[in-house]
């Protein structure tokens, strides 16, 4: 079959010629690629492709070209020659563009690999530069935060009102706080309670025991209620918490001790349970004291009628005599008693409560011998006049000064002051003497009715009763503070209004 | 079983070596014929054609053909591929097969021949000697992706030195 072989001619060239125009051209591109980044190994790679391209494009192409051109000429031995070489380089250009092509998977890989290593970098340098520039403010930054940070803690530790212990796990002492040391007793400024043991401050020893055994199984201590031995010898009620906690190294290993004192507020609950005792008595006494006053009225009716009929020197008369003053003395005691449990309300009126001292002074002074006892007078003429039962308050104040007179013997010291809180709006009236003191197992028995020290028919063990009764009546409070061998200390505070 | 593997291995070398002493045959060098200058060609080809296959895979791997630059580079390898095709297949009918029988008649024609086989081979052979129609457009868009990438590049070197 006959072809024409014009379009074969037109084709092999102009594409030969196109082929090497277009491979030098990437080439050219490629060069350009990589002087954008030199370290580039993709463009690195497609520029060997290129080369590769190029290679094969020229020798294709100068073969092709000079092929025809031979032919046409009638030189076909010439190109028989040639060709050999020419299609040896072709062949040669496709295995070297095929090996480098393969590389395409590795070396997309490595530069993959390359870039994230270079964003890292990049991303490192960043910080480097940020921290190289700012390191100076961001470590004084840090150093104010941690200092801060620290104060704040530190100010925790030392103004906490409970104490802060901090020990080894063997109770050895690493640190305490103020709080800490004024509960123990100790000088804030003595450091010797570092190194010392926990242990040695509790009153029982088998405390400190179930609290080193709770934290060795649970790793705390919750609300656990002791006593402690403070250095002057008291003890003292208080609640410890404890936890574990772990240090980087055995040696460092602490338990963290909180500790509350409680002993205000069981002093507290102790003071309200007594004043719920005295308040139950009292309800009791009325009751009692009520019921009795009207057969007692009764008997001492009958008893003056009868004595009105009879003779004064009747041994009659006499009896009824007897029976009439006993019916009396009862009397005074339903009268005591139902002044205890504030059965009539206060008559108020305004009285100046120094002149009342000193009327029921002056009254004790008249009546009983107080020649060889010492009177100490403290007034706070700054109290103004007080709306009370002058009557009542006298009751009590001649209860506490007999009382006193009767602490000191025949030679001591009472001393009475006044004291005015404007800010609290109370005034505290103090009975001080030099006798013996009351043991402190009496404290919350004194004010029960019935209970006297008193040999029996010295007293009726009404007196502080009556007087807390009346004192309770007036909306006020007494109290009293006393250590046996350095006297009592009665005080009574009553509200200004 | 080890044992008929080691007995294997001492006929192997046995007969290796009776072949290499054996003075009928000269063995040292091997002569390179006329045909092989064309299988090698043929192999390059194959080669060449398998090569891009590959980097068409793997850039759709992963997934660069969806920035144009790639994807130019993708129709680049694919004519490429067409082009080995068709160029594996002139020289087959031509010089393996010896089926095609070329006379040039006169400056502007020529007679193809099928020497044996079917007779409309010769119109494919004259068409696939049309191999710059495929082998250019490869190129073409080699040169389209590589511009585009260079654009690309540029304009994020411009976008990073920007202040």
């Amino acid at each position: 079959m006959i072809f024409p072989t014009f379009p074969l001619w037109i084709v092999d060239i102009a594409g030969s010629v196109l082929m090497v125009a277009f491979s030098f051209l990437c080439l050219r591109l490629v060069r350009k690629l990589k002087q954008y980044d030199l370290d580039n190994v993709i463009w690195t790679y497609l520029l060997w492709v290129c080369y590769g391209l190029a290679a094969f494009s020229v020798s294709r192409s100068a073969g092709h070209i000079l092929k025809q051109l031979l032919l046409m000429s009638a030189h076909e031995t010439l190109w028989l020659s040639i060709r050999p070489f020419s299609g040896a380089i072709n062949t040669f250009m496709f295995v070297f563009v095929a090996s480098v092509t393969l590389f395409f998977e590795r070396i997309w890989k490595l530069y993959q690999q390359i870039l994230k290593d270079k964003q890292k970098l990049q991303a490192m340098h960043k910080e480097l530069l940020y921290l190289n520039q700012n390191l100076e403010q961001l470590v004084a930054k840090r150093t104010q935060a941690l200092t801060l940070s620290e104060h704040k803690y530190r100010r925790i530790f030392e103004v906490s009102r409970d104490m802060i212990l901090v020990a080894k796990k063997d109770g050895k002492v690493v640190d305490l706080n103020p709080a800490g040391h004024a509960m123990l007793g100790i000088d804030a400024a003595d450091r010797s309670i570092t190194g010392c043991l926990f242990q040695q401050f509790f009153s029982k020893e088998e405390d400190w025991n179930a609290i080193q055994q709770k934290i060795n199984q649970r790793g705390f201590v919750l609300n656990f209620e002791t006593d402690f031995k403070v250095r002057d010898g008291a003890n003292i009620r208080a609640l410890i918490s404890g936890s574990f906690d772990k240090g980087l190294s055995q040696d460092e290993d602490t338990v963290l001790f909180l500790v509350k004192d409680i002993e205000e507020r069981r002093s507290m609950e102790k003071q309200l349970a007594q004043a719920d005792k005295l308040a139950s008595i009292g309800q009791l006494s009325a009751g009692i004291a009520h019921e009795i006053n009207n057969p007692l009225g009764i008997i001492l009716g009958y008893t003056q009628l009868l004595l009105r009929k009879e003779p004064i020197e009747s041994e009659r008369h006499q009896d009824l005599k007897t029976i009439e003053k006993h019916v009396q003395s009862c009397k005074a005691i339903v009268k005591d008693l139902l002044n205890f449990a504030k059965s009539s309300k206060p008559r108020r009126e305004k009285t100046i409560i120094n002149k009342t001292i000193e009327d029921v002074l002056g009254f004790v002074q008249h009546h009983s011998n107080t020649d060889h006892i010492e009177i100490l007078r403290d007034y706070d003429k700054k109290i103004p006049e007080l709306m009370l039962d002058e009557k009542k308050i006298k009751q009590v104040l001649l209860n506490l000064i007999m009382n006193a007179r009767h602490a000191v013997g025949h030679q001591g010291t009472i001393a009475l002051s006044t004291e005015l809180d404007a800010d609290a709006g109370r005034v505290f009236i103090k009975v001080k003497d030099t006798g013996y003191g009351i043991e402190k197992q009496h404290h919350t028995s004194i004010f029960d009715p019935f209970y006297t020290t008193k040999p029996t028919g010295e007293g009726t063990g009404l007196g502080l009763s009556v007087s807390y009764g009346i004192i309770k009546s007036h909306g006020g409070d007494i109290f009293v503070e006393s250590e046996p061998g350095k006297g009592s200390q009665f005080t009574v505070v009553l509200p200004v209004l | 079983m080890r044992n008929n593997f080691q007995l294997f291995i001492i006929f192997l070398v046995f007969l290796i070596t009776e072949r290499l002493i054996n003075p009928d045959l000269a063995l040292a060098t091997q002569a390179h014929g006329a045909p092989e200058g064309i299988y090698a060609h043929q192999m390059a080809h194959l080669i060449f054609a398998f090569s891009m296959g590959f980097l068409i895979y793997w850039q759709r791997k992963r997934n660069l053909v969806r920035e144009a630059g790639w994807r130019f580079i993708q129709y680049a390898a694919l004519f490429f591929i067409l082009w080995n095709i068709d160029t594996f297949v002139v020289h087959l009918l031509d010089e393996q097969f010896n089926i095609i029988q070329v006379k040039r008649i006169n400056l502007w024609q020529m007679q193809i021949n099928v020497i044996t086989g079917h007779r409309s081979l010769n119109v494919l052979y004259y068409f696939t000697k049309l191999d710059h129609l495929l082998c250019v457009p490869g190129m073409l868009f080699l040169y389209f992706g590589l511009r585009r990438l260079s654009e690309e590049a540029g304009q994020n070197i411009s976008e990073n030195t920007q202040p």
